[in-house]
């Protein structure tokens, strides 16, 4: 209560005692706030408004490097939606999104939930589950992917302890996707860390009452700790479909930059890639980004809007 | 130089760099092949792709020629093929590509048509460059309209790679004029004796294929289009998909997973098609002893085959036009160069540097024979320089031959992709 009274102190004396020239002190503070600003704001206008502008723009040209765009209107998009590799590129996307998000989360909880549990080596097994995240996205992890599944490699080798004989996942159509949702999974830490951080924060008086009026782990983990991380749960699921949305690295080295084999890990971004730099086409490419920006635009929208239905934030509970 | 479309993107970047270096972020600005020094010794880059040997040898030549030109600085820039074009494709169109490049033919239009390659002949005109004793015609392999916009250091042409012990166990020989007919029944031969596949898939090569069409009086590319019809594409891959079927050709999942080893030198078929300089590396890679057999043939008599080559470029923008052609002049005709390079990029192309490299251990051998009886059998065809958006075309028709291959497209399906690709890729 003393720190309340205390903070506006300040400013009053500060008032009372240049009230002129505090309009241009804090303009010149501004000043000075750009000024310390300035490299960011001249980075992100070159660097990243500059490109953007260039680039939608360019959606709706011929370009190819070389000659000047030519100004082509929508057809880049007409030609995209007809192409079946576009077509192909989005199918192999959605199917990662699908698979790899809601497992990579589950996965973070579950292992979050563990590592709450206050024990002996606490700090010891966060690190180590968390390293996998500081590393996963390294070329060289892809290299030690497409070398673990491989045919003859470890994975296979396991497999077929159990009976199951497919060969290794590299070079097969039908699983090499499931490799990479495999790397995806691996690097649970970032969202694994937020869980932890969500999951202490809920009282721990709910769990005792709930305890006293004869709740089991599974009731008070379904009725307490879920609707109390629900917002942390929905940061999670935005920014983990949001980043598998953008997935490149994995793709691309695992499938020794062809995305395939027969095309089956070309992800959306991996054939934007080949598009722009490969083939030259960069109308094609900035008209796939921005539709890709759409589509994550939408995604995000549509679980902002259904947040209302699943995810309780304090003002709601009460 | 059609750079005009450039100037709005190079202004940013120039505005980019120069705030940059206000902000002192940057202390150096790469600009090193531009500017010649005080003391008017200049520096070039230059570029090429390939494996650790290649830049070994080559870094040796550079030395040499540094040590012959003391004027002259090179810096080298390297990397594998796959990253070469992506990174030259987006140098060139910033106006910044290397002064000398290491170039091929499904190149040569592509980039002539964009303005980046100089025509070489007014070097030779001015007496900087060696256009002599370029062997069996070799030479014609840089020229496009009657510009020299490519000097070719080596040549070769493809050729069969057969494990020789797997062909001597089955009881089958490989011989000059055999037909198809009778490669595939050898390939079963193999397949009923050693229960390996005989192929490692040959459908989807594109320098096969345009073989197999010029043993049929068509080729792949005209010079502005494909030679052939998706009637005989459909026909070529599936019969391809047929022999991938009965185990003739290998099982393409587990080509798939040895690379980027070779199928053949994995051990999983017994022969496998490529150019016959790439034949060294098997000896290194696999278990077996592995030779060059000739090219099947439709009519028993006329393989199709042509020389191909590497080859060096210069930029056309280049600062320094006359110390580059001074510069390959000397790669090409020097013998040191020749002793050191060998047949890396092929059967050396000039005479100076085919007299001075006598090879010595079998493989080299055993190329510099294959070509010898290649050129003496009087089959060599001539080679058209293809279209521009070749090398798209052979990326895609590499993928979807691979696709076929798995059953995930159907031969005909895939025929008419290759044919619309190309479509897009001639328009580029």
């Amino acid at each position: 209560m003393t720190l309340v009274k205390e903070a506006p102190a300040r400013p009053a004396q500060k008032r009372s005692a240049a009230p002129v020239a505090g309009r241009r002190g804090r303009r010149r503070e501004n000043l000075a706030g750009y000024l310390f600003m300035s490299p960011w704001i001249a980075g992100f206008l070159l660097l990243t408004a500059g490109p953007m502008i260039a680039s939608l723009y360019y959606a709706f040209t011929s370009y190819n490097l070389f000659t000047p765009p030519k100004w082509v209107g929508l057809d880049n998009f007409t030609t995209m939606f007809q192409d079946p590799r576009w077509q192909k590129s989005v199918e192999v996307t959605l199917k990662y999104v699908v698979v790899a998000t809601p497992l990579k989360l589950l996965l973070a909880l579950g292992v979050a939930l563990l590592l709450a549990q206050k024990r002996r080596g606490q700090a010891l097994y966060r690190a180590a589950f968390y390293m996998p995240s500081l590393i996963g996205a390294s070329v060289s992890v892809g290299f030690v992917w497409r070398a673990l599944f491989s045919d003859g490699a470890v994975v296979d080798r396991t497999q077929k302890v159990f009976g199951l004989d497919v060969g290794g996942w590299i070079g097969n159509p039908d699983y090499v996707l499931y490799a990479l949702v495999a790397l995806s999974i691996w690097q649970f830490g970032a969202p694994m860390v937020i869980f932890l951080a969500g999951l202490k924060q809920v009282p721990q008086e709910l769990y005792e009452a709930a305890e006293m009026d004869g709740a089991g782990p599974f009731r008070r983990f379904w009725n307490i700790t879920l609707p109390m991380i629900s917002p942390v749960l929905f940061f999670n699921v935005l920014l983990e479909s949001i980043h598998a949305f953008q997935v490149f690295g994995s793709a691309y080295v695992v499938s020794d930059t062809r995305c395939g084999p027969a095309d089956a890990t070309l992800v959306y971004t991996c054939y934007l890639y080949q598009k722009g730099f490969k083939e030259a086409q960069m109308g094609f490419a900035s008209a796939m980004a921005w539709t890709l920006v759409i589509a994550v635009a939408l995604v995000t929208a549509v679980l902002f809007w259904s947040q209302k239905k699943w995810v309780h934030y304090e003002e709601a509970a009460k | 130089m059609p750079r005009n479309g450039n100037v709005e993107r190079r202004t940013i970047l120039k505005a980019a760099g120069a705030s940059a270096a206000a902000l002192g972020l940057a202390t150096t600005t790469g600009c090193g092949g531009d500017s010649g020094a005080g003391d008017g010794s200049v520096t070039l880059r230059y570029a090429w792709w390939g494996g650790e040997p290649r830049t070994i040898a080559i870094k040796k030549t550079i030395a040499l020629f540094e040590k012959k030109y003391p004027k002259i600085k090179i810096k080298p820039e390297f990397t594998d093929y796959a990253a070469y074009w992506e990174k030259f494709q987006t140098q060139a169109s910033g106006g910044n590509p290397p002064d000398v490049f290491q170039n091929a033919v499904g190149f040569l239009r592509k980039y002539d048509k964009r303005g980046v390659l100089m025509d070489l002949k007014t070097q030779a005109d001015a007496g900087n460059l060696d256009l002599e004793n370029f062997r069996n015609g070799v030479l014609a392999n840089g020229q496009v309209d009657g510009k020299q916009i490519g000097i070719p250091v080596g040549a070769n042409t493809m050729a069969l790679v057969i494990d020789l012990k797997a062909f001597e166990k089955a009881g089958v020989e490989a011989k000059f004029g055999w037909t198809w007919d009778e490669y595939f029944a050898a390939l079963q031969k193999i397949q009923d004796k050693l229960k390996i596949a005989g192929d490692t898939g040959y459908f989807g090569i594109m320098y096969l294929y345009d073989l197999y069409l010029r043993q049929n009086g068509k080729a792949f590319f005209t010079d502005s289009d494909l030679g052939f019809t998706e009637d005989d594409l459909t026909q070529w891959w599936a019969d391809g998909y047929k022999r991938v079927k009965s185990g003739l050709v290998a099982d393409p999942k587990k080509i798939e997973q040895v690379a980027p080893k070779s199928g053949l030198s994995a051990g999983l078929a017994a022969s496998e098609f490529t150019w016959d300089n790439f034949s060294i590396r098997y000896e290194g890679e696999g278990e077996s002893d592995y030779g060059l057999a000739p090219i099947p043939t439709t009519d028993g008599k006329d393989t199709g085959q042509y020389l191909g080559s590497l080859m060096l470029s210069a930029f056309s923008g280049t600062k320094h036009p006359k110390e580059v052609a001074q510069f390959i002049s000397f790669m090409v005709h020097d013998p040191e160069v020749g002793k050191i390079m060998g047949y890396d990029r092929g059967i050396l192309a000039t005479t100076e540097q085919y007299d001075a490299f006598k090879p010595t251990d079998p493989n080299n051998k055993g190329v510099s024979a294959y070509e010898d009886e290649v050129a003496k059998a009087g089959v060599l065809g001539k080679i058209t320089p293809h279209p521009s958006g070749a090398d798209v075309i052979e990326a895609a028709f590499l993928r979807i031959g691979g696709e076929i291959a798995q059953g995930k497209t159907k031969p005909a399906d895939g025929a008419k992709a290759l044919f619309s690709e190309a479509k897009a890729a001639f328009a580029g």
